[in-house]
């Protein structure tokens, strides 16, 4: 059965697209048939991140408008089998998401037999936001260490729980997880950040993960492939095990301690 | 008359919201609601809305009616009648589906309570307060007339997150998780909130100063009784901070105690 999980965060920046695009592949390199839509009509970027820019020819407007089919539309990951990705429109006003649309969207990839939809949200909490949260199965909230982002995914959660069709129709509610991005246990020991305990307490939805901070994220986005492509990154190891959680596994929080760097650990590596 | 007709009608207080317009252009509408709203779909949240015109200078007899409603609709407002139209105007809008209110209908409320506070407190109604009404359609009474909601509790077990809002009308409200920062519950009676508070607690909304407010850890924006308020700008008292506490009207102002539970 087709799962539809929205990556969302109200806050702009704070790594849904990121999540949204290692999220995917994650699912896909554990051999899941998965699609990655961009909602954000008129600012995309997702396809940037998955470094499919060059092979846009339609997008999700234009299989909501009929103009081109699905098939179509749907690009093949070039890293990855079982991934494709669905852009958004460039040029579009995002007026043009229509709720009917999105549901045939949707409805038609259900058809063909996806295991997975992941909806990367736009910033926000307009039109284009709760469009793509409507249909949700499963929210992942990403959330930053700071005040600001966290009230965001607050107000998020709050209109997850108002407009999914989950909720209006009174079904199962949509099952929501924390995912803290941009973590730097350091700063979060000398009192600069919220710890993840801190974000968990104000939010109170389960935590699937904490990823550091890390240069090799914007160096992913840079170079079209998603972070949870660079094995040895830190990135890449919390997402991997996001997805671990994610399917039911159980998989301890790493990267959320401070280690001193002593000149033992950096002579001999040792965690 | 029955007892197994498929019709009951019952009488109701309706929260509507009450629309003061200057002009019937609906461009003019569309710039104005824009700047207000930001043209966000949820602004309102599915309401009613009586169209209120008695502000305004002369109105054409020619109104988009339709484009009028569907403009309030985007931003999740719903017209459903109208009031303060000449009479030719009024009867192209009724053929529209909005019928005209009459002019004593909207009974205005003291302002100054709380805000949500909706209810019409002795608006001279025309019926005795009776019974629950189950009225037989022969009572032809007006659906405006305020039926007195019986004083039973509301109970919230979600917790109400930054944005959302909670009024519970006539009544009591216990809250059995979080009340985010950012977030409000409103209740004509006490609130009880069984876990953090952090946004706003307004008790008493329709001006019940016996009201209280009881929560098992304050760390309130806001707290009011009877529209008496306090904010805590620099954050609750740290000897009730996160404690439990019960809050009431003293002497005019409000009394912070904490509260012991054994």
């Amino acid at each position: 059965m087709t799962r539809i999980i929205t990556v969302t965060s109200g806050k702009g920046g704070v790594g849904k697209t990121t999540t949204s695009a290692s999220f995917a592949t994650g699912l896909a390199q554990r051999g899941f048939k998965t699609a990655v839509i961009d909602f954000d009509v008129g600012l995309r970027n997702l396809d940037l991140i998955m470094g499919c820019e060059r092979r846009v020819v339609y997008d999700l407007i234009n299989v909501i408008n009929g103009e081109a089919t699905l098939t179509q539309a749907l690009i093949k990951d070039k890293h990855c089998d079982n991934l494709w990705v669905l852009p958004a429109s460039q040029t579009r006003d995002k007026d043009a998401l229509k709720e009917e649309g999105v549901e045939k969207v949707l409805a038609e990839l259900t058809h063909q037999g996806f295991d997975y939809i992941v909806c990367d949200s736009p910033a926000g909490i307009e039109h284009g936001a709760v469009m793509a949260l409507t249909f949700a199965d499963e929210a992942v909230v990403v959330t930053n260490p700071e005040v600001s982002s966290v009230r965001d995914s607050d107000r998020i959660l709050g209109i997850l729980q108002a407009k999914s069709r989950r909720s209006i129709e009174g079904r199962e509610p949509v099952k929501e997880h924390l995912l803290i991005t941009r973590y730097n246990p350091g700063r979060v020991e000398a009192g600069e950040m919220l710890s993840y305990k801190d974000i968990q307490e104000i939010l109170r939805v389960p935590i699937i993960g904490v990823v550091p901070e890390s240069e090799d994220v914007l160096q992913a986005s840079n170079q079209g492939a998603p972070v949870i492509h660079q094995k040895e990154s830190d990135a890449a190891l919390a997402y991997q095990d996001i997805i671990a959680r994610f399917l039911g596994e159980e998989k301890p929080l790493r990267f959320v301690d401070y280690v001193k760097p002593g000149i033992l650990k950096r002579l001999f590596g040792g965690k | 008359m029955t007892k197994d007709s498929p019709i009951a009608f019952k009488g109701t207080t309706l929260k509507i919201i009450h629309t003061l317009l200057s002009t019937a252009d609906p461009a003019a509408l569309h710039g104005a609601l824009a700047e207000l709203t930001g043209n966000s779909p949820d602004f309102f949240e599915n309401e009613l809305a009586v169209l209120d015109f008695s502000g305004a200078p002369a109105l054409p007899e020619a109104v988009d009616w339709l484009a009028i409603c569907a403009l309030f609709r985007r931003s999740g407002l719903n017209a459903v009648a109208t009031r303060g139209l000449p009479a030719a105007v009024a009867a192209a809008a009724a053929a529209c589906g909005l019928p005209a209110l009459a002019a004593d209908a909207l009974a205005r409320p003291p302002r100054g309570a709380a805000r949500a506070a909706e209810m019409t407190p002795g608006a001279t109604p025309e019926t005795p307060p009776a019974t629950p009404c189950q009225a037989p359609p022969a009572a032809a009474q007006p659906a405006a007339a305020p039926v007195p909601a019986p004083a039973r509790a509301t109970v919230l077990d979600k917790p109400l997150r930054s944005g959302q809002r909670f009024y519970a009308q006539g009544g009591d409200l216990v809250v059995l998780a979080m009340v985010s920062a950012g977030a409000e519950v409103i209740a004509d009676g006490n609130i009880h909130v069984y876990a953090p508070l952090r946004g706003r607690a307004l008790a008493g909304a329709g001006g019940d100063p016996a009201a209280r407010i009881f929560t098992t850890s304050l760390q309130a924006e806001l707290v009011s009784i009877a529209g008496i308020y306090r904010t805590f700008e620099h954050g609750v008292p740290s000897d009730l901070a996160g404690r439990p506490a019960k809050i009431a009207l003293a002497d005019g102002g409000l009394s912070i105690l904490p509260l012991a539970l054994s």
